[in-house]
């Protein structure tokens, strides 16, 4: 996905993705980056966990705006199935 | 037969011991980077069209689903109108676990979210189309993919007026 990222961001549009692989991202550089430490299949969480759902993109599009330092990886610490969403 | 009972069950262990995601990003060999490419920011999100892109295999139903035979994955693209009606994607990748994806799309590609900050102002609006990919590519189509596939969608998205873009993995 990196690479993919890469591309659209050297095109000129601003890019931030999710990783699941904080250790990937390292190595492929993708400019912005959200890492979560949740299970391969589920980078916006739980399926109708709107709330859950929503804080994610919501912090990746606040990281969007105030990232300034390329290959940035925010990581907001959130524990699978425990921090709770309100 | 065998192999892809093998891949269910490494699908499977992949997703319930995160370690060995770990162990294989170790092991495995990537396109490394030295330089970072980097596109300033120069609207506030709350006046900007985004775009979603993915990596997790989602597609139209009507459209033709990625190659899962070839073991060196596919590295064609689907797009995706954003006012699709989420009943009509559906997922073709066989290498993670999209069973939660299956029951809300939104768990890979979270168009219900993104429309619902549109409507709450805070996102400025949503580019027309969101553009897909099964992310499991690699040995020859790695090199379509950087040299053929990502510039067109990122040519795409510039011509949809996307100002931002939100990527989410498999």
């Amino acid at each position: 996905m990196g690479l993919i990222q890469r591309a659209i961001e050297a095109e000129g549009i601003p890019t931030i993705g999710i990783t699941l692989q904080k250790e990937v991202t390292r190595r492929v550089k993708p400019p912005r980056a959200l890492s979560l430490r949740y299970p391969f299949g589920q980078p916006m969480g739980e399926a109708f966990a709107g709330r859950q759902q929503r804080a994610i993109l919501v912090l990746a599009l606040s990281a969007l705006e105030t990232l300034s330092e390329p290959g940035a990886i925010v990581e907001p610490g959130w524990v699978w199935r425990r921090h709770r969403f309100d | 037969m065998l192999r892809s009972l093998s891949n269910a069950v490494a699908v499977q262990l992949f997703r319930r011991l995160p370690w060995l995601g770990a162990l294989w990003a170790r092991r495995h060999r990537f396109v490394e980077s030295t330089t970072v490419p980097w596109a300033r920011v120069t609207k506030p999100v709350r006046e900007s069209a985004i775009a979603l892109v993915t990596t997790a295999g989602v597609h139209l139903d009507s459209d033709a689903p990625f190659d899962m035979n070839d073991p060196e994955g596919d590295a064609s693209m689907r797009a995706i109108p954003s006012d699709v009606d989420p009943r009509r994607l559906t997922i073709t990748h066989k290498y993670y676990d999209h069973s939660a994806a299956d029951r809300d799309i939104n768990v890979v590609l979270p168009v219900g979210r993104l429309r619902e900050l549109v409507a709450d102002g805070h996102v400025g609006g949503i580019a027309p189309r969101m553009y897909s990919f099964m992310g499991h590519i690699d040995g020859r189509h790695l090199a379509t993919l950087i040299e053929e596939t990502a510039p067109a969608v990122a040519r795409r998205l510039r011509a949809d007026g996307a100002e931002a873009v939100f990527l989410t993995p498999a």
